[in-house]
């Protein structure tokens, strides 16, 4: 693990009888970085988060979170991590304040810092009621206050977009960026909405069946993935005359060729195929995004 | 760190429905044990009341301070036995049923704080609900104008008490870990309820002193001829089967994978 490594995973693993939930899973994740997994249902991410907080214990490998060991046994390293594993949730008779005050002696925070983070998630007219009594919503917001609260560096948050509407997402993406950004929080996330960790991650690891299939960088994804695809009646002569005229990277792909770092040069690459005498059958501006991209590496729809 | 968790222990019982209902059970102990010992007082009324005086009569009672003591120590050995395991499968138990189990265990504290936390939680709990128990006895037995109090009655029925609720709270750390195991209410209060038959099925057998279960019932006198001490070895057998709890639990919260 090196010192910039926030979290790292070195062969992972765990079964659960005869079924390998996760395997071989090696991870790092730079401190302040916004890593994202990715995968469908029953993919290994929930199980990879809760060996990540030692709830889960791994059947191979071990997890370093912050240069030590975190376990059962090595509880001191959650000082400095804020975690949500799946659905939001909160002692049902206490109210919203003294949930975060329980947190906040646990953790051994100073006082005041519950007010500040009442006041940061917008939970303040609801700081006095019961959390059995808040919608999905607020409760949500609660288990991330109760995440933040002990200024953590490490924060890992199985879904934590969920049941918020689309105001909150907003306000809650741009929290989790300032604190990469600004503090040098390291958050680790995993999500269903592909639109969400597009927009937030600075990484994002795809999973299926348990593996680490690819990481990548969904900005770098989105030019790769962005192309014109031409139909001629001559591809290997409109390959050349394309190049010729500035457009680098042509790549041919069964008779049709694709143009990428194209964006709006569609009239000049028709205008380049009709002067060079080539039949141009069709031009079609692609944008291949990062749910399709996860569809094809997961094996599609079935 | 330790008065710490105890106290978040404590402070997740506010609100808390369970606490006032388990105080208003314990209540209910010295308050029938009152009518008892008033039906054996007034024979002549009971005689009115029908069945209720022929059980109270069938029960040999008498309208004595060490009959009523002796009534009290009955009561701790089967209902405040099973009140301490319903109290217990509800500390326990609740993290799993409001799913903050996985909120607690990621928490900068060493778990098994959290397990004696709440065994300390229980037993404050039991010892309030013993504690009013004896008032409400005393304040009962004195508008009854019941006869023999002495001191050393009084001491000795206040010990046999304490003694009978002493060993239901060491007879909790079982349930706590089948809370902990079952993940909720269920399995630890099944348990319970089989284990109170169990013990008092045994109770009658020459077994009975060895089976944990059944010692209350034997020195309580519900299994059988009443049992004036308890031996070493019930005792120990008692400790040995607490300790054992108490480590399955700490290992089941340490070790055991919280897919809750």
């Amino acid at each position: 693990m090196s010192l910039s490594s926030a979290i790292a995973t070195r062969s992972l693993g765990k079964c659960y009888g005869r079924v390998q939930a996760v395997h071989d899973l090696d991870l790092e994740v730079r401190r302040g970085e916004i890593y994202a997994l990715l995968g469908r249902n029953g993919a290994g991410k929930t199980t990879t988060i809760r060996m990540l907080l030692g709830l889960v214990r791994p059947s191979t490998g071990e997890v370093e979170i912050l240069g030590r060991r975190i376990g059962p046994l090595e509880t001191e390293g959650f000082r400095r991590m804020g975690s949500l594993v799946e659905t939001a949730t909160a002692y049902p008779n206490l109210t919203v304040r003294e949930n975060l005050e329980l947190h906040r002696r646990l953790t051994g925070t100073p006082s005041g810092v519950v007010v500040k983070w009442i006041d940061r998630l917008r939970l303040d007219p609801f700081a006095h009621r019961r959390a059995d009594q808040l919608s999905l919503g607020n409760l949500q917001r609660l288990a991330l206050a109760r995440a933040l609260l002990h200024d953590p560096e490490v924060l890992v948050l199985d879904e934590p977009a969920n049941a918020l509407d689309p105001a909150g997402i907003v306000e809650i993406r741009e929290l989790l960026r300032e604190l990469s950004a600004q503090h040098g929080v390291t958050v680790f996330l995993s999500s269903h909405s592909l639109g969400e960790v597009s927009r937030l991650a600075d990484r994002v690891g795809i999973v299926h069946e348990g593996r680490l299939l690819e990481e990548l960088d969904p900005s770098l994804r989105a030019d790769e993935q962005r192309y014109v695809e031409v139909r001629v009646s001559d591809p290997d002569r409109a390959s050349t005359v394309l190049q010729k005229s500035g457009m680098r990277q042509v790549t041919r792909q069964d008779g049709r060729l694709r143009v990428y770092d194209s964006a709006g040069r569609e009239a000049e690459i028709a205008r380049v195929i009709v002067q060079a005498g080539i039949d141009l059958t069709s031009l079609t501006p692609i944008e291949d995004d990062l749910e399709d991209y996860f569809l094809k590496r997961t094996g599609g729809l079935s | 760190m330790f008065t710490r968790v105890l106290f978040t222990e404590v402070m997740k019982l506010r609100r808390s429905r369970i606490t006032w209902i388990s105080l208003l059970a314990y209540s209910v102990g010295p308050a029938a044990g009152g009518l008892f010992m008033w039906i054996a007082l007034e024979p002549r009324r009971a005689a009115d009341l029908g069945l209720l005086g022929t059980k109270a009569d069938l029960a040999g009672l008498t309208a004595t301070w060490p009959g009523y003591f002796g009534l009290l120590t009955q009561t701790t050995g089967i209902a405040g036995m099973l009140l301490v395991s319903v109290i217990t499968a509800y500390v326990f138990g609740r993290e799993y049923a409001d799913k903050t189990a996985r909120v607690m265990l990621v928490q900068p504290v060493p778990r098994y704080w959290f397990v004696i936390a709440k065994l300390v939680v229980v037993l404050g709990w039991m010892a309030a609900g013993t504690g009013l128990m004896i008032a409400e006895a005393a304040l009962v037995g004195v508008a009854l104008g019941l006869p023999g109090l002495t001191p050393s009655i009084a001491a000795n029925g206040v010990a046999d008490l304490l003694l009978a609720a002493g060993i239901a709270f060491l007879l909790a750390s079982p349930v706590a870990w089948l809370s902990a195991l079952g993940r909720g209410y269920l399995l630890p209060l099944g348990f319970a309820i089989v284990m109170l038959v169990i013990g008092n099925i045994l109770g009658a057998t020459a077994w009975g002193r060895w089976f944990p279960w059944s010692i209350v019932p034997l020195f309580a006198g519900v299994a059988g001829p009443r049992a004036e001490t308890l031996a070493a070895g019930s005792m120990a057998v008692v400790v040995c089967t607490a300790a054992a709890g108490m480590a399955a639990t700490i290992a089941q919260l340490t070790w055991a994978d919280q897919r809750q």
